[in-house]
C-alpha cells in the first residue's frame, strides 16, 4: 500500500476503532497487528530502530495512567489496600479495577502514538505536504519555504554554538544563547529577504483573485456548525436519522466547497501519485470494515465493545465480528513490498 | 469599520465560540458528562471541530500571505522556531519549558494577528512533520498556538495608546502575557486529553453535578497531572522575554521596514 489517500483511509478507520472500545482483547489485537506492521515498515525504510522507543512510550503509558487512575480511582469491590483518607484526593481504598481500568486507558493511548507513528513513517513529508487541498497553496509554499530552510538553520545555529563555545561562552544560562539566537535571526532573515526578492521578480505576488473565496469560509463554517450540532444532538438523544443528516450535510459541504475552490486555482503537480490495485482494494476494505464497525455498534449488536472492569473485575467478552473487524488494520501487511 | 476587517472579527468569533464550546462540551451540556460518551465520541468530534476550524482560520489568514515578502519571512521564522524546539534540550530548563511561544508571541504582537495565528500553527504543525511527532494531539496543539499568536497582536493598540512602545514597560506587559498563555496553552490541551486519564469518579465529569462542581473536579485533575508543566512553562516564557525581547525587537524592527519595499510594473511612456 503506497497511495497517501489509501494511509489516510487506514489512519482513520485504525483510530476510530482504538476510540471506541476498551476490550482489552480487541486492543491487544490491534496493538500486535500495528507493532507488527511498524516493525517491518521500518526495516524496510529506516536504519533507525523503530521498536524499541515505541515499546518505551506505551510502557510510559501504562505505568503513567495506571498509576494516576489507582491512586485517585477509590471505586471497584477487589480493594488492594487503604490509603488514609485524611491524604488530600489519594486517601481511600486502592483497586485492582481501578488499575486495570488505567491499564486499559494507557494501551489506548500508547496504541494510539504507535499508529500515528505508522502514518509518519508510511508516508514522506512530501506526500503529507500535498495531501492538504490547493486552495490553501500560500500556506503549502510557507511549509516548503519552512522545510528547505529548516537544515540550513540548524547546520548554521551549530556553527554558531561552536564559535561561542571556541569563545567561551558556556552556554548554560538563556542569557548565554543571546549570541546564538540573535546572529541565526540576523542571517536567516537576511536569506529569507534574498528569497522575497526572487520571488517578487519572478512574479509571485498578488495572486488574490485565486484564493479570496468568500464562499469557501462561509461553507466551512456552516460544515463546522453542522457537525457541532449534530454531536449535540446525538447527546441529547434525538434520533440517529437527525444527526446522520446533520454530518451528511456537513460532508457534503466541505467536498463541494473544496472542490468548487480547488477548480479556480490554477497549480500544476509533478509526480502525481497513481491508484495501484492493491491501494483500491486495502480501502475498500478498511472502509467496509469501518462501515461495518459503526454499524454494528449503533445497532447495539456488538456488546462486547462495552467492556468495563467496573464494579468488579470480569473476563472480557469478544464475539467473532468484532476480532475480525481489529484485525483489518494489518490489511497494509498483507500488500507489504519487498523493494 | 471596513467590511473586510468586520467579516475577519465575525469569522474569528464564531470559530472562537464553536472551538471553546466544543472543548468545554462536558461543562456546558449536562449529556455530555457521561463517561462512555467522554471517553470515545468525544476525542474524535473535538479533533473533528478542530480541524475544520484550523481549515477556516489558515483560509482566512492566508490572505495576509499573499505577496511573497511576507511568504518568506513567515517561512524562515518558523523554520527557526521549529529549530528551537529542538533546542528544548539543549538549553537548560525543567520539563515543560519550551522556547518556541516567545517567537510565536511577537510575531503576532509585531507583524498581525493573521500572521501571528499562521506562527503558531504552522510552527507546531511543521515540527511535527519534521520529528515524525503528528498524532490526534495536533490539531489541539496548532490551534491553541495559533490562538496565542493571535491573541498577541491585541497588545500592540494597548502598548500604542499609552505610549509604552521601546520602553520598559513593553518587555514587562509581553513577559507577563507569555507567562499566562504558558498555563493557558496546558489548560486548553488537558481539555481535549481529560477523557483518557481521567475516568476516577473523584476527578471526572459527573452528569449529576453541577458546573462549579465539575469546574473543581478539573482543577483537581489539572492539579494532579499538570500543573508544574504548565508553571515551569510559565515562568520559562517569563524568563526568555525578559532577557531576549529587547534585542529581538530591534531587528524585527530593522527587517520590518526592510521588507516593506513594493513592487509595481514599469510603465512605458
Amino acid at each position: 500500500m503506497r497511495h497517501s489517500k489509501a494511509w489516510i483511509i487506514w489512519l482513520v478507520v485504525t483510530t476510530v476503532l482504538l476510540l471506541t472500545t476498551r476490550n482489552p482483547v480487541y486492543l491487544f489485537i490491534i496493538l500486535g497487528v500495528v507493532l507488527t506492521l511498524g516493525t517491518l515498515m521500518a526495516k524496510q525504510k529506516t536504519q533507525q530502530p523503530w521498536l524499541k522507543p515505541n515499546l518505551r512510550f506505551l510502557v510510559t503509558m501504562l505505568v503513567l495512567s495506571a498509576l494516576i487512575n489507582t491512586l485517585f480511582t477509590h471505586v471497584g469491590e477487589s480493594v488492594l489496600f487503604t490509603l488514609p483518607d485524611q491524604w488530600l484526593l489519594i486517601g481511600g481504598d486502592i483497586t485492582l479495577e481501578s488499575l486495570v481500568y488505567g491499564l486499559i486507558n494507557g494501551l489506548v493511548i500508547g496504541a494510539l502514538y504507535i499508529t500515528f507513528n505508522i502514518f509518519n513513517l508510511a508516508l514522506s513529508i512530501k506526500q503529507i505536504t500535498r495531501l492538504i487541498p490547493n486552495v490553501f497553496h500560500p500556506i503549502v509554499i510557507t511549509m516548503t519555504i519552512s522545510l528547505t530552510f529548516f537544515p540550513s538553520i540548524q547546520r548554521r545555529a551549530r556553527e554558531i554554538k561552536e564559535a561561542q563555545l571556541i569563545r567561551g561562552n558556556p552556554m548554560k544560562r538563556i542569557s548565554d544563547w543571546l549570541p546564538l539566537l540573535l546572529p541565526l535571526l540576523i542571517t536567516s532573515l537576511e536569506k529569507a529577504f534574498l528569497l522575497s526578492e526572487s520571488m517578487t521578480a519572478r512574479g509571485f505576488h498578488n495572486q488574490r483573485d485565486q484564493f479570496s473565496n468568500r464562499f469557501l469560509a462561509i461553507s466551512l463554517i456552516f460544515a463546522t456548525f453542522f457537525i457541532f450540532s449534530g454531536w449535540i444532538l446525538r447527546l441529547y438523544a434525538y434520533p440517529f436519522l437527525i444527526s446522520f443528516s446533520f454530518y451528511l450535510l456537513s460532508g457534503g459541504f466541505i467536498v463541494f466547497a473544496l472542490f468548487y475552490a480547488n477548480r479556480k486555482v490554477n497549480i500544476t503537480h509533478y509526480h502525481r501519485e497513481t491508484w495501484s490495485w492493491e491501494d483500491v482494494l486495502s480501502s475498500i476494505l478498511l472502509v467496509a470494515a469501518g462501515a461495518t464497525w459503526i454499524t454494528l455498534l449503533t445497532t447495539g449488536n456488538l456488546p462486547s465493545t462495552a467492556y468495563t472492569p467496573l464494579p468488579k473485575l470480569l473476563l472480557p467478552k469478544i464475539q467473532f465480528q468484532g476480532v475480525l473487524i481489529f484485525f483489518s488494520p494489518m490489511l497494509p501487511l498483507l500488500f507489504h513490498h519487498h523493494d | 469599520m471596513k467590511p473586510n476587517l468586520l467579516r475577519s472579527l465575525l469569522i474569528d468569533l464564531v470559530i472562537v465560540i464553536l472551538g471553546c464550546l466544543s472543548l468545554l462540551a462536558p461543562f456546558i451540556f449536562q449529556q455530555a458528562r457521561f463517561p462512555g460518551f467522554s471517553q470515545s465520541t468525544f476525542p474524535i468530534m473535538v479533533s473533528l471541530i478542530i480541524v475544520l476550524c484550523l481549515l477556516i482560520l489558515f483560509f482566512e489568514s492566508q490572505t495576509a500571505l499573499l505577496d511573497g515578502k511576507m511568504i518568506a519571512l513567515l517561512g524562515v521564522l518558523i523554520a527557526i522556531n521549529a529549530g528551537l524546539r529542538f533546542l528544548e534540550n539543549a538549553i537548560p530548563g525543567p520539563a515543560g519549558f519550551s522556547p518556541i511561544f516567545f517567537f510565536i508571541i511577537l510575531s503576532g504582537y509585531f507583524f498581525s494577528s493573521r500572521v501571528g495565528f499562521l506562527m503558531g500553527a504552522l510552527t507546531m504543525l511543521i515540527s511535527a512533520l519534521i520529528t515524525g511527532g503528528i498524532g490526534p494531539w495536533l490539531p489541539g496543539q496548532m490551534i491553541t498556538a495559533g490562538w496565542l499568536g493571535q491573541s498577541s497582536a491585541l497588545l500592540r493598540p494597548l502598548i500604542n495608546k499609552f505610549g509604552w512602545k521601546e520602553k520598559p514597560m513593553e518587555v514587562v506587559l509581553l513577559a507577563g502575557f507569555s507567562a499566562i498563555w504558558g498555563m493557558i496553552y496546558g489548560v486548553v490541551m488537558n481539555l481535549w486529553f481529560w477523557p483518557f486519564l481521567a475516568f476516577t469518579p473523584d476527578l471526572a465529569w459527573s452528569q449529576s453535578l453541577s458546573l462549579l462542581d465539575n469546574i473543581q473536579r478539573y482543577l483537581a485533575y489539572y492539579l494532579a497531572t499538570s500543573v508544574l508543566w504548565d508553571v515551569t512553562r510559565s515562568i520559562g516564557n517569563l524568563v526568555i522575554f525578559a532577557v531576549m525581547t529587547k534585542p529581538v525587537i530591534k531587528i524585527l524592527s530593522r527587517f520590518q521596514r526592510r521588507f516593506t519595499f513594493k513592487y509595481s510594473p514599469k510603465v512605458d511612456a
